[in-house]
C-alpha cells in the first residue's frame, strides 16, 4: 500500500499528521497529570468505542459492507484473550492474539457470508454473534465444568491493572485504528474502495478486485475491532457469552458512526464523543437511556443521515439557506426532476432515489450506490 | 357526467360533459418541456401534439431521449420546465398512477409483464384504475377478440410466454385500462417482422375503435408506413415532424435511417 | 429400537410448532417481498403483540384468542403510520438507512416494553392452555395444535386476499415491478404502507400465539426475528407454500436437533441449516 498523494496535499497531510501526533501525546500524558479517575474512565470507553467505530465505518461507510456482527469479532477476541490468560499467556499478548482470532474468523466466515448479496449479508452477519453466544454457552475449553456458575471466565492477570494502565491500552488500540484507517484511505486500497462505493460494476470492469478489497477490509476491521474488544474486557475483568456477544456492541458502533457521519473519516470521532457523553449522562435513567438512544438513531437517520459532521460540512458549503432548502425537500420527500444546485463529487451524490435492497448476486451491500430498480435505460 | 361514447368514432372524447368534437381535436399537447435526469438534461424544449384518433410515431436513435419523453408523458418523470396537457387538463405534475385514470395508458419497453402472474392476472391488473373497473369484462372480451391466443393461454404464467405473446399481453393490459391514448414503447423490439406486421394490424383495429396511439419505434421504415404522423427526436430535441408520408421522402430521414 | 417410535413425538411437535413459525415469518416475508426491506424490528413487533395480549388478559381478562381480533386491526393501523412517516422516508434515502431505522425502532420497542412492563418473563396463561390430546400414544399440547391451525387459517386468508382482491393483486404487482405497477394506476407508496400494515397485523397475531406457546421477555424480539429469517431463508421468498415448508423444516430441525443432540442441538441445528441454505441456495429451497 504505497502512498499516492499529490504534492499539493502533502503539506496539509503533514500538518494533519503532526496535529494528530500532538493530540495523541497530550492524551498519553494525561494520567500523569493527576486528572480525576472518572475522566480516565470516560476516555477509556471513548477510545475503545472509537476504535471499534472507526473500523465499522471502514466496513459500512467505505466498503459497502453493512456488517451487523461487530459483537462476533469483539466477543471472540475477548474470549481468546481470556482463555489464553488461563493458559498462562500474558494478557497483552492475548489482546493481539484475540485480534488475530477475530481476523481468522472473519476470513473463514467470509466464505459463507460474502456469497450473500445486500440484505442477506446484513442478516447473515446479524446471526453470527448469536451463534457464537450459543457456542460459548456450552463450550468450556479450559477450566472446570459448570458448577452452578455462568458460562463466563475471569480474565486472569488483570486485577492489578491501574486506571492509567487501562487508559494507555485503550489509547494505544485507538491510535492503531486511526492510523490503520488513515493509511488505508490514502492508499491505492482506499482509492479502490472509493471506486467501488461509487459504482461497483464499473469498478470491477476497471480491473479492481472488488471481492478482494472487501475481504481485506473485513479482515482488517475484525482484527482491530477484536483488539478493542479484548482491551475492553481487561478492564471488565470477567467475560460471559451474554456480554461478549451482546447486540449492545452493534448499537454502540452504529450510534457512534451514524451520529457523527457514516462514510466520513472523522465522523466516528465526533459521534463516539457525543455517544459516550450521552451514555454516561443517561446512565442514571436506566431503561430510558436505551430508549432515547433508539430514538436518536431513528431521528438522525431520517433528518440528517449524513451525521453531524456531514451536516456541518453541508452548512459550511451551502450556507443555512441551502441547508434549509435541502431539509425541506427531504422532509417533503419529493423527487423533483429539477437540476440539483450543486454538482456533487465522489462521496455524495444526487440523482434518482436508491430503492432496492436486493442487489445482484455478485455485488455486496452497496449502501451508497443509488440504483433505480429496474430502470428502462436506453 | 358520463356522456355515452360512440367508440367507433375516432374523434369522440369520453364523458366529462364534453360533446363530440371534430376529428382533429388535440388530445395530448406537450409544450416546450425540459427534462432532467438528476443534473443531466435529457430533453430540451420538446413539443409535440397528438390528435384524437391518430397513430403518431416518435423515431430517433438510441439515447435520443425517446424513453424519457414517454416516461414524462406517463408521469413517471416530471419536466423541470414546460407543460403537458391531456384532454384539456394540465397533467404536468400528476403522478403516473393518477394519470392512468385520466385516460393515458403506457405499454412499457420490454413488455414489463408481471413475471410471476398469469396472462389473465396481468390483464386484470391492467384495469386496476377506478375508471376502468366498471368496463372490465367488456374490455377483457375485446382483448380476447384482438388476441385470441391470449384467451387460450390465460392461465399461463407470463414469464413463460414467447416475446410476441408477451407483447400481446402487454398491449392487452394497456387496453384494459380503458384508455383514450395508448402509448407503446418499442413494440417491435426483438420480434420477427411477421409478428410486428400483425401487431401493427391490431393497432389499426384499436385505432378504429377510437383509441389514439402514440408509438416509439426503432423500426422506422415500417412505422412510417403505418403511422399517420411522426416526430424525430435527436439528442433531446425535436428535429423533424410531419405527416408520415412526407417524412418518408425527407432527405434527412432517408439518409439517417434508410441509407438511401 | 427406541429410535423410530421415539421420533414420532419430536416430528409431530416439530411440525405443529412449525405452524407458529410460519405465522411469525409471514409478516416478515410480506414486507421483504413487497417493500424489499428487511424489517429488523419484526421480532420486536411480534413480542409487542404478545405484551398487548398480555395486558388485555391481565387487566380485562380478555382471552388471547379474542385479542387477535382486536390486536390485528390496531397493529394494522400502527403499521400504516410507521411506514408512511418513518420507513418510507428512510427507504427513499437508501436500503441501509431503512435497515438502520428499523434497528432503531427495534431498540425503541424493546426498551419501551422493558420500561413499562419490567424485564420479567411473562406468558399468556389460560385454562385451556394446559390441555393436551392423546393421539396414538403421543401427548400433544393443545397450544401447538392451535398454533398450527392459526397458520392454516392465516395462510388461507392471505392467499385469497392476494389472489382475489384488487388490492392484493396490486401488492403482488408492486412487489414484482414497482414502476410498471405505477403505470397500472397503483400508488406504490399506498401499497407499501398497506403491505406493512398487514405485516404488522400478522405480527400481532403471531405474538398472541407465541405468547401462548412460550414465555416471553422484552428482549425476546431478536430471537424471534432470527426464527422468522430462518424460515424465510429456508423456504424462499415469494410463495406462501415455500414459507409454510420453511416453517415446517425449521420446527423439525429444532425438535429433531434437540432429540439427537440435546438442548445445544435444539438451538444450533436450525441456525446451521439456515447458514447452509444461505450459502448454497440463497433464494431458498423453494424460492424462485
Amino acid at each position: 500500500m504505497r502512498r499516492k498523494i499529490p504534492l499539493s496535499k502533502r503539506g496539509s497531510l503533514r500538518k494533519r499528521g503532526s496535529l494528530a501526533l500532538l493530540v495523541a501525546a497530550a492524551l498519553a500524558v494525561l494520567p500523569l497529570l493527576g486528572v480525576p479517575r472518572t475522566w480516565l474512565l470516560y476516555l477509556f470507553f471513548f477510545f475503545v468505542y472509537l476504535a471499534a467505530a472507526n473500523m465499522w465505518n471502514l466496513l459500512a461507510g467505505y466498503s459497502g459492507l453493512l456488517a451487523l456482527c461487530p459483537a462476533a469479532f469483539i466477543g471472540l477476541a475477548a474470549y481468546t484473550m481470556t482463555i489464553l490468560t488461563w493458559l498462562h499467556v500474558p494478557f497483552y499478548v492475548g489482546i493481539v492474539a484475540g485480534g488475530a482470532a477475530a481476523a481468522l474468523f472473519a476470513a473463514v466466515i467470509s466464505v459463507a457470508v460474502f456469497r450473500m448479496s445486500g440484505i442477506y449479508f446484513a442478516i447473515g452477519t446479524l446471526v453470527l454473534p448469536e451463534i457464537l453466544r450459543l457456542v460459548f454457552l456450552r463450550w468450556r475449553p479450559v477450566g472446570g465444568g459448570l458448577s452452578g456458575g455462568g458460562a463466563g471466565y475471569m480474565v486472569k492477570g488483570v486485577s492489578k491493572l491501574s486506571s492509567a494502565d487501562s487508559y494507555w491500552l485503550a489509547l494505544a488500540v485507538c491510535c492503531v485504528s486511526v492510523i490503520v484507517l488513515a493509511i488505508i484511505l490514502r492508499s491505492k486500497f482506499g482509492l479502490g474502495l472509493a471506486a467501488i462505493r461509487d459504482n461497483a460494476n464499473s469498478a470491477a470492469s476497471s480491473g479492481i478486485n472488488v471481492f478482494g478489497l472487501k475481504l481485506y477490509s473485513f479482515i482488517i476491521a475484525a482484527f482491530v475491532m477484536g483488539m478493542a474488544g479484548a482491551v475492553s474486557y481487561t478492564r471488565e475483568g470477567y467475560i460471559e457469552p451474554l456480554s461478549g456477544f451482546s447486540i449492545n456492541w452493534l448499537m454502540i458502533v452504529l450510534l457512534s458512526v451514524v451520529i457523527g457521519g457514516i462514510g466520513i473519516e472523522i465522523g466516528p470521532l465526533v459521534g463516539t464523543a457525543i455517544f459516550v457523553i450521552l451514555r454516561f449522562r443517561l446512565a442514571r435513567s436506566g431503561d430510558v437511556s436505551l430508549l432515547i438512544q433508539g430514538i436518536i438513531l431513528v431521528v438522525i437517520m431520517l433528518v440528517a443521515p449524513q451525521g453531524i459532521v456531514g451536516l456541518i460540512r453541508d452548512l459550511h458549503r451551502r450556507g443555512i439557506t441551502g441547508l434549509i432548502r435541502d431539509l425541506r425537500r427531504r422532509v417533503e420527500g419529493g423527487l423533483g426532476q429539477r437540476p440539483s444546485p450543486i454538482l456533487r463529487v465522489a462521496g455524495l451524490r444526487s440523482g434518482p432515489p436508491p430503492v432496492s435492497a436486493v442487489s445482484t448476486p455478485d455485488s455486496l451491500s452497496d449502501s451508497h450506490a443509488p440504483k433505480e430498480e429496474q430502470t428502462w435505460e436506453k | 357526467m358520463q356522456t355515452p361514447v360512440d367508440r367507433t368514432d375516432p374523434g369522440a372524447l369520453r364523458g366529462l360533459g364534453e360533446s363530440c368534437t371534430t376529428p382533429a381535436e388535440v388530445l395530448l399537447r406537450v409544450s416546450n418541456i425540459d427534462v432532467y435526469y438528476g443534473s443531466l438534461q435529457v430533453l430540451c424544449d420538446v413539443s409535440l401534439e397528438v390528435r384524437s384518433g391518430e397513430i403518431v410515431a416518435i423515431a430517433g436513435a438510441n439515447g435520443a431521449g425517446k424513453s424519457t419523453l414517454l416516461k414524462t408523458i406517463s408521469g413517471l418523470m416530471h419536466p423541470a420546465i414546460g407543460s403537458i396537457e391531456f384532454a384539456g387538463r394540465d397533467v404536468t405534475r400528476l403522478n403516473a398512477y393518477d394519470i392512468v385514470s385520466q385516460g393515458i395508458s403506457q405499454v412499457p419497453e420490454g413488455r414489463r409483464l408481471f413475471p410471476e402472474m398469469t396472462v389473465l392476472q396481468n390483464l386484470m391488473i391492467g384495469s386496476y384504475n377506478r375508471s376502468a373497473r366498471p368496463r372490465r369484462e367488456q374490455n377483457l372480451a375485446r382483448v380476447y377478440e384482438l388476441f385470441p391466443i391470449l384467451k387460450e393461454r390465460r392461465n399461463q404464467v407470463a414469464k413463460t410466454l414467447s416475446g410476441g405473446q408477451q407483447q400481446m399481453v402487454a398491449i392487452g393490459r394497456g387496453l384494459m385500462a380503458d384508455p383514450k391514448l395508448i402509448i407503446i414503447d418499442e413494440m417491435s423490439l426483438g420480434l420477427s417482422p411477421l409478428i410486428v406486421t400483425e401487431l401493427f394490424r391490431v393497432l389499426h383495429e384499436i385505432q378504429a375503435r377510437g383509441v389514439t396511439v402514440l408509438l416509439v419505434e426503432q423500426n422506422v421504415w415500417q412505422t412510417l408506413h403505418e403511422a399517420d404522423r411522426a416526430y424525430v427526436l435527436e439528442t433531446g430535441r425535436m428535429v423533424l415532424s410531419g405527416n408520415a408520408i412526407d417524412l418518408r421522402q425527407e432527405e434527412q430521414v432517408r439518409n439517417a435511417y434508410f441509407g438511401a | 429400537m427406541e429410535g423410530l417410535a421415539g421420533l414420532a413425538s419430536p416430528i409431530a411437535i416439530g411440525l405443529l410448532l412449525g405452524g407458529l413459525y410460519v405465522v411469525i415469518a409471514l409478516g416478515l416475508s410480506l414486507v421483504f417481498g413487497v417493500v424489499k426491506v428487511i424489517n429488523v424490528a419484526h421480532g420486536d413487533i411480534v413480542v409487542l403483540g404478545s405484551y398487548f395480549a398480555w395486558v388485555l388478559l391481565t387487566n380485562l381478562g380478555v382471552d388471547p384468542m379474542l385479542t387477535v381480533l382486536v390486536g390485528a386491526p390496531v397493529f394494522f393501523g400502527l403499521g400504516i403510520l410507521v411506514e408512511r412517516f418513518l420507513l418510507h422516508r428512510a427507504i427513499k434515502k437508501s436500503a441501509d438507512a431503512a435497515l438502520i431505522v428499523a434497528f432503531g425502532l427495534s431498540l425503541i420497542i424493546q426498551n419501551a416494553i422493558q420500561w413499562k412492563w419490567t424485564p420479567y418473563s411473562r406468558q399468556l396463561g389460560t385454562s385451556y392452555m394446559l390441555e393436551s390430546f392423546a393421539i396414538g400414544g403421543l401427548r400433544i399440547p393443545l397450544v401447538y395444535v392451535l398454533d398450527f391451525a392459526a397458520a392454516l387459517v392465516v395462510m388461507v386468508v392471505m392467499h385469497q386476499f392476494l389472489k382475489r382482491t384488487y388490492l392484493g393483486q396490486a401488492i403482488t404487482a408492486a412487489s414484482q415491478d414497482r414502476q410498471t405497477a405505477e403505470l397500472m394506476g397503483i400508488n406504490p407508496a399506498r401499497v407499501y404502507a398497506i403491505a406493512f400494515g398487514i405485516a404488522m397485523a400478522l405480527a400481532a397475531i403471531a405474538g398472541v400465539f407465541l405468547g401462548m406457546t412460550f414465555p416471553f421477555t422484552p428482549t425476546f424480539g431478536p430471537s424471534v426475528l432470527i426464527i422468522a429469517f430462518g424460515v424465510v431463508i429456508l423456504g424462499g421468498l415469494g410463495n406462501m407454500v415455500g414459507t409454510f415448508l420453511g416453517g415446517m423444516i425449521f420446527g423439525l430441525s429444532q425438535t429433531l436437533g434437540g432429540h439427537f443432540l440435546g438442548p445445544t442441538g435444539q438451538q444450533l441445528v436450525p441456525f446451521a441449516m439456515v447458514l447452509v441454505v444461505l450459502t448454497i441456495r440463497p433464494q431458498g429451497l423453494f424460492g424462485r
